[in-house]
């Protein structure tokens, strides 16, 4: 009699674990998964609203429409003036296929109802909504187009803005896809093997190669450990493994300006190791490396090896923008950004007013700073550096009469294919009025010679073209 | 120093209270369908259930409790159907005053008549020629074979099995002694179980595979002498669990769905993960009656009306229906402990572990803690056979609940 | 208007639901510590003195008490205890206009109010002892 107590005890208390840890998954759920699960795309509850309302336009910073709604009969149906080329920056906005891009991250906004449906409720009592809210995009539409067309033909992406505000003037990334013609292309654009869908700018994680130099260079400054005389022979070997110049020839001597004017690998990989990685990381942090970018759009994070178990061959790797390393475009935006600002990077926006139907500016932005990457001396020693750099060095393909232009090349080892061409930049350098990052993904050619001219038109254009 | 009374008037009257909000705010949604009928149908629903439990705590010396856990249980699940579909509401409240029709009966009928522990062989025949029946007489739904539809009513031949299935077991333990003098009398219980298994098989109908087999271990566990056999039986299981992964795709695929809904959700994912919307936009309190769209989950009223109940009543309201759950089988269990009469105990404990059981699989299927398997909720899901069986078991544990004779062997 | 009840009523919802289960699992604990629910409506009971498990029969903790109550062995009686002490019908409680009468009907071992034998009819008073076979009751009339 007494066992079997014990056993019937035993089963219900089995039975009462089962039913408390429903309870606690379903807490669980609610608090840590519910908010991701409710913003999928599949999430027809994202949709209802959608039917009444009309969605709000997105422009460009100078009002030129690049999206909006019209009346279709009974429904309402976007409409993308440009296609393709804010397939990445808008993205689209379809029952069958989800939203994507400014589309979804900015439901809420485009549709004026807030996240919870009681509260939607309850406004709609008081005036029931019709309309959405306006975007008013920081991008400029020419330079946006513009940009397109240097680029047209590769695959890559480039970044272009305000360093003292962190407004983005242009984003593109190729391949792209055309939002109008989304039902019938879809089935190519999933199967496409350079994945359209990707915009490269932000998810795209790519071995920054040269273009790295200026961290390590800035982290040499502030560290007081950069090389007056260095023997660069083009070659250096690191615990028994060789690395070596572009082409192998060497530089003879050179002090850290030198260094970076003719990107010169034996002589960053010696400043690597000896500035150590925990030096070299924390610099890499400041530039935002290993950290989540606040944007609005979600941005993929660049990584940096840290402390560990992390051997000299990683670290000369690392110096040089190789190995691990690996940095998306707008991070090497941002970072040429923060050199050009006096060392400190503003937040990247790129969503400048929310403008209700009305026509009131309900919401703009406010240029933030995230981080003090570094002092305005050293920043200003960088920028005199990579001045140099295109007057003198790799980057002579970005230079423009009459403008000191600042910037870096960069030509990054792919391992599993042809490098990638790199380069970094803003101008004018004493006043920096745009910065820029460009990356052509397995262009198979130096940053110099292919990336450089891009960057140089693109930056000439804005600062003709762009005055507000 | 005698305290105030405590008494059942508290619960039985939030009880109302929240019938009468609820069964408003419904009327109130769909006031322009409204028909003379309904209005009365519901007042009847709220008054029955009532008078129930009044007459209940009146006339029986037993307990109380599982009456009126069981009828807050039906009352949110109703609410819940009728909200969705008004037909279906409309349904649903014919069964659940069936359904208490059939408690009270059930629960004369069986404390009225003695004898039931002796009947072990009809338990059997009358199990397998109900296996048999909807194996040949059977329709698929959704893939597996669990109805039978004869003259224009369609019902589960399942849910009276898991009764008998209990009753069979119930009496097999009590007559034990008698069972160990046959030659395989050890073993006529396994044996009969697995045959069990077997045909919930070919009907694949896994969710009852795994109640039955659970029902079966826990019991087994309780009040089989032979302790190597249980050991045993706990190995087979499980090894005939890993087989079953390996060999039968559509087990792989349950558990593959459970594992990352989100691959599948244009496939067999789609069911999931629509609940899983559900549950996060309701939130802690739900987004309100009426203001949700459980209806975006297929087959909603069945299954996955835990689901809507957490989206527009909210997770708060889910936790509630799972401790009321914890409540009634601890409840039970504590009737059978209290049971001198070890057929009854047994049966007691049989029903109880069967409603923990049973809510806990789907409980867990629809907000993906374990694999999805299709089975109802006792007393909420929408569905007739469910119902009514459930209810017959309650009734036969309110039986359990009271004093009986024990035989004198 | 009805999503303003409707948002309104899910926070009642959640209170009545969550009231319902507190007030069952609370009286389930009295339960458990062996306070019976009382029907509220009656006022007047026979509570059991002896400890329950030291009697080798089956006996309530309480008795609720209506107009007319038999007590005694056989399964007849509205109050039935097996105690071989008790005569098949021993006793009976009337209410005669709000007053209670126990009147004991001829048993073998007799009924004892306060260590007094009844010998017919005697008016009982709220926390008047009853002793009968082996059990004693107290009598609580709180009208």
């Amino acid at each position: 009699m007494e066992k079997e107590i014990k056993r019937i005890i035993t089963v219900l208390a089995g039975i009462c674990i089962l039913f408390v840890s429903l309870v606690v998954y379903l807490t669980y759920f609610q608090i840590f998964k519910a908010d991701k699960v409710k913003n999928s795309s599949y999430n027809k509850r994202l949709w209802i609203n959608e039917e009444k309302i009309l969605r709000g336009s997105i422009i460009d910073r100078n009002g030129k429409i690049l999206a909006y709604s019209e009346l279709n009969g009974e429904t309402y149906a976007r409409v993308y003036n440009y296609g393709s080329l804010y397939s990445h920056i808008i993205g689209y906005s379809y029952r069958d296929y989800g939203k994507s891009n400014l589309e979804l991250y900015y439901n809420n906004v485009l549709l004026n109802t807030s996240e919870s449906a009681a509260l939607n409720e309850l406004k709609n009592l008081v005036e029931p909504n019709s309309e959405g809210n306006t975007l008013k995009l920081t991008i400029d539409h020419h330079l946006q187009e513009y940009s397109r067309n240097q680029m047209k033909g590769k695959k890559g992406a480039i970044v272009a803005m305000n360093p003292s505000t962190g407004e983005i003037y242009a984003m593109v990334s190729l391949p792209d896809f055309n939002p109008s013609t989304l039902r019938e292309d879809w089935g190519n654009i999933v199967e496409d093997e350079n994945s359209p869908l990707l915009n490269r700018a932000i998810s795209g994680l790519y071995q920054p190669g040269s273009t790295f130099k200026v961290v390590t260079a800035i982290s040499a400054l502030e560290n007081n450990m950069y090389m007056e005389d260095y023997e660069c022979t083009g070659t250096a070997v690191v615990d028994g493994y060789p690395l070596k110049d572009y082409d192998g020839k060497g530089h003879g001597t050179v002090n850290l300006n030198e260094a970076l004017i003719y990107s010169c690998n034996p002589y960053f990989a010696e400043t690597g190791i000896k500035l150590g990685i925990d030096r070299l990381s924390e610099t890499a942090e400041k530039f935002l490396l290993n950290r989540e970018i606040p944007f609005d759009l979600p941005v993929k994070k660049s990584l940096f090896p840290k402390k560990g178990n992390i051997g000299k061959t990683d670290v000369a790797a690392a110096s040089i923008g190789q190995g691990k390393v690996l940095v998306t475009p707008l991070n090497m935006a941002l970072i040429a950004s923060g050199i050009a600002n006096k060392g400190d990077i503003m937040k990247p926006v790129l969503v400048k007013e929310v403008i209700s139907k009305d026509g009131k500016v309900i919401d703009s932005f406010k240029a933030e700073v995230i981080s003090r990457a570094t002092d305005i001396f050293t920043a200003n020693e960088l920028k005199n550096m990579m001045v140099d750099v295109v007057n003198k060095g790799t980057g002579k393909n970005a230079r423009i009469s009459n403008i000191r232009v600042a910037g870096k090349t960069g030509t990054a080892e792919n391992p599993s294919g042809n490098d990638h061409a790199w380069f970094i930049g803003f101008a004018p350098a004493d006043d920096p009025k745009i910065a820029i990052a460009v990356i052509l993904e397995e262009e198979g050619s130096t940053g110099g010679q292919k990336a450089a001219p891009i960057a140089r038109n693109i930056m000439l254009e804005a600062l003709n073209t762009i005055n507000n | 120093m005698l305290n105030r009374g405590v008494n059942y008037k508290i619960p039985r009257n939030l009880l109302f209270l929240f019938e009468s909000i609820a069964l408003f705010l419904m009327f109130m949604y769909y006031r322009n369908a409204l028909d003379r009928s309904t209005i009365i149908y519901g007042l009847s629903l709220i008054f029955i259930i009532y008078i129930s439990n009044l007459i209940l705590s009146k006339i029986v010396s037993g307990d109380n409790y599982i009456f009126l856990i069981v009828t807050m249980l039906a009352s949110i699940g109703i609410i819940m159907i009728y909200r969705i579909n008004y037909e279906q509401g409309f349904k649903q409240i014919i069964w659940i005053s069936l359904g208490i029709v059939l408690f009270f009966a059930t629960y004369f009928i069986v404390k009225r008549i003695k004898g039931w522990e002796k009947l072990f062989l009809y338990y059997c025949l009358a199990s397998v020629f109900l296996f048999l029946a909807t194996l040949l007489l059977g329709r698929r739904f959704k893939g597996a074979i669990n109805w039978i539809s004869i003259g224009g009513i369609s019902f589960q031949p399942t849910e009276i099995i898991k009764i008998l299935a209990i009753l069979m077991i119930a009496s097999y333990y009590t007559n034990y002694d008698r069972f160990k003098e046959k030659k395989w009398g050890r073993y006529y219980l396994i044996g009969i179980m697995y045959l069990f298994v077997f045909f919930l098989f070919l009907q694949r109908d896994l969710g009852s595979v795994l109640i039955f087999c659970s029902l079966f271990l826990a019991l087994q566990y309780i009040y089989d002498e032979n302790r190597k056999l249980v050991l045993a039986n706990i190995v087979v299981l499980m090894f005939s669990g890993l087989l079953g992964y390996v060999i039968f795709p559509h087990v792989r695929i349950r558990f593959e769905t459970w594992i990352n809904p989100w691959k599948y959700i244009d496939t067999i994912g789609y069911q999931i993960t629509q609940s899983l919307f559900a549950i996060s936009e309701g939130g802690f309190f739900g987004t309100g009656l009426g203001l949700g769209h459980p209806d975006f989950i297929p087959e909603v009223s069945k299954d996955f009306i835990f689901s809507a109940i957490c989206e527009e009543m909210g997770i708060l309201t889910g936790i509630g229906v799972i401790m009321l759950f914890m409540i009634l089988v601890y409840r039970g269990f504590k009737i059978s402990i209290n049971q001198r009469n070890k057929f009854f105990r047994i049966v007691a404990l049989g029903i109880s572990i069967l409603f923990g059981i049973q809510s806990f699989i789907i409980f867990g299927g629809v907000i993906n803690m374990i694999p999805l398997t299709g089975i109802t909720i006792p007393f909420v899901s929408y569905g007739g056979s469910s119902m009514l069986s459930s209810f017959i078991a309650l009734g036969i544990l309110q039986v359990a609940s009271e004093e009986l004779d024990i035989e004198e062997d | 208007m009805f999503n303003i009840l409707s948002l309104v009523f899910k926070y009642v919802f959640i209170v009545i639901i969550y009231m319902f289960i507190f007030s069952i699992i609370k009286l389930i604990y009295l339960d458990i510590k062996g306070i019976r629910p009382i029907p509220a409506d009656s006022g007047t009971y026979l509570k059991l003195i002896n400890r329950k498990d030291t009697l080798p029969f089956k006996v309530k903790e309480y008795y609720p008490l209506e107009d007319n109550v038999f007590l005694g062995r056989g399964n007849d009686n509205e109050i039935v205890i097996k105690d071989p002490y008790i005569s098949k019908k021993h006793l009976r409680i009337v209410k005669d206009e709000d007053e209670y009468f126990l009147e004991d009907l001829k048993s073998a071992n007799g009924t004892y109010v306060n260590g007094d034998r009844v010998m017919d009819v005697v008016k009982l008073n709220n926390g008047d002892r009853i002793s009968v076979g082996q059990v004693e009751f107290l009598f609580v009339n709180k009208e």
